[in-house]
């Protein structure tokens, strides 16, 4: 049995009245890949902005990673997210000014010390090799996410956090992202916990939580 | 890697970081222009002020009678403060029976000097007189040139009916002597009792060759502050020759006494003190005003941060959710404005320094020399401004929730 890279509490967020996320318990153990599925509003993105340290919960208890991130100040929230977390978001958010290599260097910056060879390699591994000096604006969605992507990955995070990361690409340009995803997890061996609406990109999981108006309702095992 | 963020963040919003930039050069030109003219401009009000009176007056020390020697004038253009020293005058008075055109008048004659061409060995040759020490006296005719011509007070002369052109009869003591009247003078003060003529015609007049009863000094001097008001006699060597080094109203009339044989020096507090609290005065309104500039500018930088803030909020979010702290991203937008306000205060200090000269040009018609210490000002202005207007937007940008602005 792996260890428990996850491990949740009575979890809960309520933003005033509206509860956001029900209490709820949930394990995930290291190496797993887990999705996240229900439908618009059903607490999703909550789930993943507290596992990811980029939101604190109103109850319940949280442990990532062997850290409690109940007890972390803000900035030790911030040296959560850069030490043990990647993050893409459905919109690809990059900086707008900054070239393609830049913006995974940013990443480095912030983790520790920006390195242009590995940045260059990062972008060469999600098959960006021939956009480094492109700006954002210049790349399409697909070519985006995968520089997110990269940013993501390079500073080796143990969990890889994917709020739709495929949400606004075609089916093509989807089985692009998800193969290199998975390849990418074959190699770095980090935990996957991926939101997504689309029944198909669930199942390249290993595990599908079903959420509803904040309550985990169902979960199945993915045949693969 | 900051140095790539900031130069790609300037070239993509060139406008934003102009304007930030522009008000930082504003405020940093103001001041160094206000600051680089306040010296100026308090040497020359001072200059000024001292058209307004003697601000020293020298009397025989003796308690009664005695009086100082005409020949020890010239000493006073040799003191240590002699270019403190804008003018002085002697007089020598006695009370007088005027008559003119059968009237009879008592009265004050006063024996002075005019413009007298002084040479001084080793000194500048300069005119020294009443026309120097009191040009807001205005005679009606002209200055007496002659040893035998005069000015009147104008009250005497309506007293006596006379007016310039008129010949006027002094007797003091059973001795009398003529002038010609060449001028009416009108002062506003107890000089319009007074007929003025030359000191020798006087001192012959009075048989009093070479004397003189008091001296007015005009100097330049220094505001009065709390050391300057300490009794010298209590003072220790080091205080007394700082004091004696400054130029205090009081440290000049005791320069001057010390040259004077016989003489005693009385600061005019009146004039003296007004002169001080005026200066103190103007340059208070000087540093309110650069303050008041450095002010609006760094009000004008935080609005634009602000507004630039609002902008790059996406920005700032996406570095925290990737996992930058507070410390990253302060240095980041800290080090945006520093970079500019460093440029600003220098283009604002090479404004400033144009300002200034253009300024003492039109309305001192005078060059300045800008001092040293006005660069580092400038640059420093630049910087507080800078500082002063991010506090703000920066506190605002430390504040924003990731989550939040990158909802998806
Ligand atoms: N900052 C907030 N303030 C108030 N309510 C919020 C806030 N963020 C989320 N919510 C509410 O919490 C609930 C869950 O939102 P969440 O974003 O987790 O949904 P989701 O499952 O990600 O939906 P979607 O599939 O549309 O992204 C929603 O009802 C939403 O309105
Ligand atoms: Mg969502």
């Amino acid at each position: 049995m792996a260890t428990t890279i996850i491990e949740t509490g009575g979890l809960t967020r309520s933003y005033g009245d509206i509860c956001a996320l029900k209490p709820l318990d949930l394990q995930v153990p290291e190496g797993e890949w887990l999705s996240v599925m229900g439908h618009s509003g059903s607490g999703k993105s909550t789930l993943m902005n507290l596992v990811g340290g980029l939101d604190r919960p109103s109850a319940g208890s949280l442990m990532v990673g062997g850290e409690d991130l109940l007890a972390l100040s803000e900035d030790g929230l911030a040296r959560f997210r850069r030490e043990f977390v990647g993050i893409i978001f459905q919109q690809h958010h990059l900086v707008p000014y900054l070239t393609a290599v830049e913006n995974v260097m940013l990443a480095q910056y912030f983790h520790s010390v920006p390195d242009e060879a590995e940045a260059r390699s990062a972008l060469e591994r999600v098959g960006l090799g021939h956009r480094l000096k492109n700006r954002p604006g210049e790349l399409s969605g697909g070519e985006q996410q995968r520089v997110c992507i990269a940013r993501a990955i390079i500073n080796s995070p143990k969990l890889l956090l994917g709020d739709e990361p495929t949400g606004n690409l075609d089916h093509k340009s989807t089985v692009m992202i998800m193969e290199l995803l998975k390849e990418l997890r074959a190699e770095e061996r980090f935990t996957v916990v991926m939101v997504t609406h689309n029944q198909e990109v669930a199942a390249w999981g290993d595990r599908t939580i079903y959420l509803d108006d904040g309550v985990l309702v169902r979960e199945e095992r993915t045949n693969s | 890697m900051l140095f790539r963020i900031l130069k790609n963040s300037f070239l993509k919003r060139p406008k934003a970081v102009l304007l930030i930039f522009l008000s930082i050069t504003m405020g940093a030109a103001v001041a160094t222009a206000f600051l680089g003219i306040s010296g100026e401009i308090s040497h020359k009000m001072a200059l000024e002020l001292r058209s307004y009176g003697a601000n020293i007056l020298l009397e025989p020390s003796a308690v009664e009678g005695g009086f100082l020697r005409e020949e020890d004038l010239p000493k006073i253009k040799t003191v240590f403060w002699k270019y403190n020293i804008t003018g002085f005058t002697p007089y020598l008075f006695s009370i007088a029976e005027f008559s003119a055109g059968g009237k009879k008048e008592r009265g004050v004659v006063s024996g002075t000097w005019f413009a007298k061409q002084l040479e001084v060995p080793g000194e500048d040759s300069s005119i020294q007189g009443i026309k120097g020490i009191a040009p807001w006296w205005e005679v009606q005719g002209r200055w007496p040139e002659d040893a035998a011509e005069a000015i009147i007070g104008a009250a005497l002369a309506k007293r006596l009916n006379v007016v310039a052109g008129g010949d006027v009869t002094t007797i003091v003591r059973g001795r009398s002597q003529q002038f010609r009247i060449v001028g009416v003078v009108t002062t506003g003060g107890y000089e319009e009792e007074q007929l003025f003529a030359p000191l020798v015609t006087v001192q012959s007049l009075l048989q009093l060759p070479g004397k003189v009863s008091r001296v007015l000094v005009s100097a330049l001097t220094v505001p009065m502050d709390d050391f300057g008001k300490k009794d010298p006699a209590t003072m220790s060597k080091d205080e007394y020759e700082k004091w004696y080094c400054t130029a205090y109203v009081t440290s000049v009339a005791k320069n001057v006494e010390e040259v004077m044989a016989g003489s005693r020096a009385k600061p005019i507090w009146q004039i003296a003190s007004a002169e001080g609290a005026l200066l103190k005065k103007l340059n208070s309104v000087m540093l309110l005003l650069t303050v008041l500039a450095l002010g609006a500018s760094a009000t004008a930088v935080s609005t634009s941060l602000m507004a630039s803030m609002a902008e790059r909020s996406p920005e700032i979010a996406l570095m925290k959710a990737v996992g930058a702290d507070r410390f990253q991203i302060s240095a980041i937008f800290v080090g945006e404005t520093l970079l500019i306000s460093m440029a600003g205060g220098v283009v604002g200090y090479l404004l400033g320094d144009q300002l200034a000269e253009v300024i003492s040009r039109t309305v001192f018609s005078s060059t300045i020399v800008s001092p040293l210490w006005l660069f580092p000002t400038a640059i420093i202005s630049a910087l507080s401004v800078a500082i002063a207007g991010s506090v703000v937007p920066l506190r605002r940008a430390l504040l924003i929730e990731p989550v939040r602005v990158l909802k998806g």
